[in-house]
């Protein structure tokens, strides 16, 4: 029997001893995520299901604070600048040094990305609070990019491109900028 | 024992060291002189709790750790001079014209506005305006300088706020 609780114990130090293993690969190689609204309809919880089922999507987060890593049309998971205890959801339309053509409430008609900043949108144009309101977002607030939906199973194979939102809206897409 | 179970023993050693690094506390290196006087160029270590990160609880005049906006990969350490809501006139030293004593920003919902104490040597919200708080990775509360002697603890001494302490 003293062999048995020793057994317990020794179990136990062991279990703990692995839960920072677990969270730092959470906080910066991959983790789900739930999402939440209709921002990103059609891609992310296209319908109001009657029993609230929300799309869960896998993120990647390994090495997300450098720009060279994001590009147009990836699917970004990130804290809201205006309060850092929410994420918001939405879809990259431009990276460093791009400039692209704004929409209201956005007070100037074009806006020059800074460097290490993206310009996020959502697919569903008209209902979502995205870089219109709040202007370019630092690479520093991106938590992940979704790559695929992984709940519920029957959404398994929808595809995360099937919508773009307004489309292209670089201003000289081919432009260099250095 | 094996490598295997040497390798083990290391992820787990250092995982947990990362996870008290960006939850709990933090001690480490400064350089820059961007903070004179209230850090050194060289040689300052400086604690940090993590307990503010992401802006909880800080109020304005703390000294703190942040994210670059323009530069994620670096860290900053600055002192909040605006909160919120507030109206800053930036900087009108550095200009002639007299534009610049009529050139005012407001602090976006959810932002700081921060600033190096050595304001001729600092590169902040000046330029890069204010930044999310969900760029804020801890506050700093003390400091070390280990050139100094054993005799006053490798010269520590405490962080204070400069806006309500010093008042």
């Amino acid at each position: 029997m003293v062999n048995y609780g020793s057994y317990a114990l020794r179990s136990a130090v062991i279990t703990v001893s692995w839960i920072p293993v677990i969270l730092t690969f959470t906080e910066h190689v991959c983790y789900v995520a739930k999402i939440e609204g209709s921002s990103m309809r059609p891609t992310l919880n296209p319908t109001d299901s009657f029993n609230n089922e929300s799309d869960w999507v896998l993120l990647w987060k390994f090495n997300l604070k450098q720009a060279k890593n994001w590009k147009e049309n990836d699917v970004v998971l990130f804290k809201s600048p205006s309060n850092p205890k929410k994420v918001y959801c939405k879809r990259v339309k431009g990276v460093q040094f791009d400039q692209v053509k704004t929409r209201s409430p956005y007070p100037k008609d074009t806006c020059l990305i800074p460097r290490n900043h993206l310009w996020v949108e959502g697919d569903n144009v008209y209902h979502s609070v995205d870089s219109n309101n709040f202007g370019p977002i630092s690479t520093g607030l991106a938590l992940g990019k979704a790559v695929k939906i992984v709940w519920p199973p029957s959404r398994w194979s929808a595809d995360l491109n099937m919508s773009e939102g307004r489309g292209d809206i670089k201003v000289f897409p081919t432009m260099e900028h250095s | 024992m094996s490598w295997l179970n040497i390798g083990s023993y290391v992820v787990r050693t250092v995982c947990l060291i990362h996870i008290t690094h960006t939850h709990f506390y933090e001690f480490t290196e400064t350089r820059g002189e961007s903070m004179l006087p209230t850090l050194n160029r060289v040689n300052d270590y400086v604690h940090v709790l993590k307990w503010y990160k992401d802006g909880r609880d800080l109020k304005m005049g703390d000294c703190i750790v942040a994210m670059k906006p323009t530069d994620p990969q670096s860290r900053v350490c600055k002192r909040i001079t605006g909160m919120e809501g507030d109206l800053i006139l930036v900087d009108p030293s550095q200009e002639d014209d007299e534009e610049a004593y009529e050139t005012f920003i407001r602090v976006p919902k959810g932002h700081v506005w921060v600033t190096g104490d050595n304001l001729s040597h600092s590169l902040d919200s000046r330029t890069y305006n204010s930044i999310p708080k969900g760029l804020i990775k801890g506050k700093i509360v003390a400091a070390n300088d280990f050139s100094k002697p054993l005799s006053t603890f490798w010269g520590f001494r405490e962080i204070t706020n400069s806006y309500f302490d010093e008042k």
